[in-house]
């Protein structure tokens, strides 16, 4: 008894000791100098966020942040992605910092001075790289224009405020010259299901649903209660899309023979027509610039005749 | 001197050698420890500050949460299965860590839509998963007991159902909160991702408070193990020792899920393995599954964030799956599955 009481208390103190002498370590280690030209940023989750003079080497968490540094000409700066950034090519020759969990070991030895990430990073890990000397800023976009003033950030904290500011005009004016067309009065509103993962469909508050309205139709999910609602095969065959839109990529099991399969689609005016149609799935489903391509492809799904 | 085996004599010579055992485990856990601090990406060149500051930040602090975790899964595994008289109990196992995990993922999400983050959420966190485990342990207790003896089989069942109702539960919190599906996706898998010192530090004191309680009443738990009848008649008192004992495991359980989620299967394997080191005896068997629990979770973790690139709970539960399955199968090969 005796001995195992002393036991316990060696466990104690091994364990009481180390985590004692590790917070003095890390509470060391968390001042470092400043360069001087200090600015402060808001993110989209609010926060100031200072940082010493443009940043020379960035890490971006997550493909959308990752496609805006590129669109706004700060590709340059970036010395590590997530293993979903993809887009653009050059992406393949940057170092992976992790995909499913980001390995934080590997960012911090790649010494960044700028991590850049969605709002589908844990925000624990980020935070964790911020306890290391390293601030981060989140990108989360829900309409159009969160969209613009994301890519204007990016390009305010890369120092490519300008190319931002002309990427945003030339995406502003891509979009005008969609929805002139498609917006137009006497112009038709074919009813649209969109599916982005079988039985999965974009409800009011989503960008596919802002996109199914600017390409000119109705999205027929329009009365779900979710961003992102699950439906059934009840429900699409009531609703009978005039079109029915399926994503395309490297998680998306979808494909148009199994969709015209479904127990009931038969019925359903797109699949009499054969309107079924494939669309990227990473043009819709990630809000950086690239969103504009998917606008463009929608729109000629929607309204073939016009365009 | 080994020629006179008078059986006092060779009992002492039993206990010396599991005593030693015992000093083994603890080695064995300080060289984990220590050699664990320099596996990881970064390396281990200590003369760069940098990998200095790696391991003073985020090294360290996660291999002392695993092994405080490993510690306290064993040991709450352990007293569970002394609870029950049933050596297949295991937090996990008996849903206790999916009722800890409803309750954390409720504040979560509560606590989004209220305002509770950061620090405060790290202190309420842990509370509320212990509500959901406390709930749930007593539940399966009374599900899994009829006229006061365990049925394995009622008990096992009873956990698979609870769990899989407290899952789907959590599913549903998930699926109403859509859009933080992603992050709580990770929660649920059980890892040690981005561990902080607070992290440490809220954990620390339950589980080393737990893990003494447990110690002491070490003695109580071997009379536990000899049935209700003989633990009455030589003058205990096992229903308040009982709950005492699913209390203490049950806020063992909710701190480390509220911080890893669900790493399963610890409770379950180590203690099965240090039987085989040291013994039955619970004075014996507590600190070595303490010890060993650690030792493995700090192991676990360590081929988590170095080689395999996954969360520690699917290390855990691919190396504890087959051995439940196992345990189970050498269980009704002997016809004692009662």
């Amino acid at each position: 008894m005796v001995k195992s009481v002393f036991m316990v208390a060696i466990v104690v103190v091994c364990l009481v000791g180390g985590f004692s002498g590790g917070y003095l370590a890390a509470s060391m280690i968390s001042s470092q100098g400043s360069n001087g030209g200090a600015m402060t940023f808001t993110d989209d989750q609010g926060r100031n966020v200072t940082i010493d003079g443009y940043p020379e080497r960035i890490v971006s968490v997550a493909p959308t942040p990752t496609e805006m540094l590129f669109a706004v000409g700060a590709g340059d700066l970036v010395v590590g992605v997530d293993g979903y950034s993809d887009y653009p090519v050059a992406t393949e020759n940057i170092t992976k910092v992790g995909d499913f969990e980001l390995n934080i070991e590997q960012i911090v030895t790649l010494k960044p001075d700028l991590i850049l990430s969605s709002d589908l990073v844990p925000t624990e890990d980020l935070e964790m790289l911020a306890s290391n000397g390293i601030p981060y800023l989140v990108i989360a976009d829900e309409t159009i224009n969160d969209v613009f003033a994301s890519i204007r950030l990016v390009g305010n904290v890369t120092n490519h405020a300008a190319d931002a500011t002309a990427l945003v005009s030339s995406l502003k004016a891509r979009i005008t010259a969609v929805t002139n067309i498609t917006l137009a009065a006497g112009v038709s509103k074919p009813k649209v299901y969109i599916e982005y993962y079988p039985y999965w469909t974009f409800g009011p508050g989503s960008f596919g649903n802002d996109l199914i309205k600017l390409a000119g139709g109705k999205n027929v999910a329009d009365d779900q209660n979710n961003e992102y609602a699950s439906v059934t095969d009840e429900y699409v065959v009531a609703k009978n899309p005039d079109i029915i839109v399926y994503t395309t990529g490297a998680y998306m099991p979808n494909n148009v023979t199994e969709i015209v399969s479904r127990p009931g689609w038969s019925l359903v005016t797109a699949v009499e027509n054969s309107d079924v149609y494939p669309l990227d799935d990473n043009l819709i489903s990630r809000y950086g610039p690239r969103i504009v391509d998917g606008l463009e492809q929608l729109a000629e799904i929607v309204h073939p005749e016009l365009f | 001197m080994g020629k006179q085996a008078g059986s006092d004599d060779r009992f002492s010579r039993i206990r010396q050698r599991r005593v030693g055992m015992l000093l083994l485990l603890l080695d064995l856990l300080i060289v984990s420890v220590m050699l664990c601090v320099f596996i990881g990406y970064a390396g281990m060149s200590v003369s760069d500050p940098l990998i200095v500051q790696i391991i003073g930040a985020i090294r360290l602090p996660r291999v002392l949460l695993a092994g405080l975790v490993g510690a306290g899964l064993a040991c709450a595994g352990m007293a569970m299965q002394a609870v029950f008289r049933n050596s297949m109990a295991d937090p996990f196992i008996i849903g206790v860590s999916s009722g800890a995990a409803v309750g954390a993922a409720a504040i979560g999400m509560i606590g989004a839509g209220i305002g509770i983050g950061g620090i405060l959420l790290s202190f309420t966190q842990p509370m509320f998963a212990f509500l959901g485990a406390i709930i749930t342990v007593f539940a399966v207790y009374k599900l899994g007991t009829a006229k006061g003896k365990v049925h394995v089989d009622t008990l096992l069942l009873s956990g698979v159902a609870v769990a899989a109702f407290l899952g789907a539960m959590t599913s549903f919190m998930i699926f109403v909160a859509n859009k933080q599906y992603d992050i709580l996706a990770h929660w649920l898998l059980g890892s040690l991702q981005a561990t902080n010192w607070i992290e440490v530090g809220i954990t620390a004191f339950p589980v080393i408070i737990g893990i003494l309680i447990i110690f002491y009443y070490g003695r109580d738990l071997n009379v536990l193990l000899l049935g209700e009848e003989a633990a009455h008649n030589l003058g205990g008192n096992p229903e308040s020792l009982k709950k005492t004992m699913l209390a203490v495991a049950a806020i063992m359980t909710s701190v480390a899920v509220a911080f890893t989620g669900i790493i399963g299967f610890v409770g379950l394997m180590i203690p099965h393995m240090m039987r085989l080191v040291v013994g039955p005896d619970h004075r014996m068997l507590a600190p070595a599954s303490v010890l060993g629990g650690a030792s493995f979770l700090i192991w676990a973790d360590a081929l988590s964030r170095s080689v395999m690139m996954v969360p520690v709970g699917v290390v855990t539960a691919l190396l504890g799956g087959p051995f439940f399955l196992f345990l189970l199968r050498r269980k009704k090969l002997r016809g004692d599955g009662e």
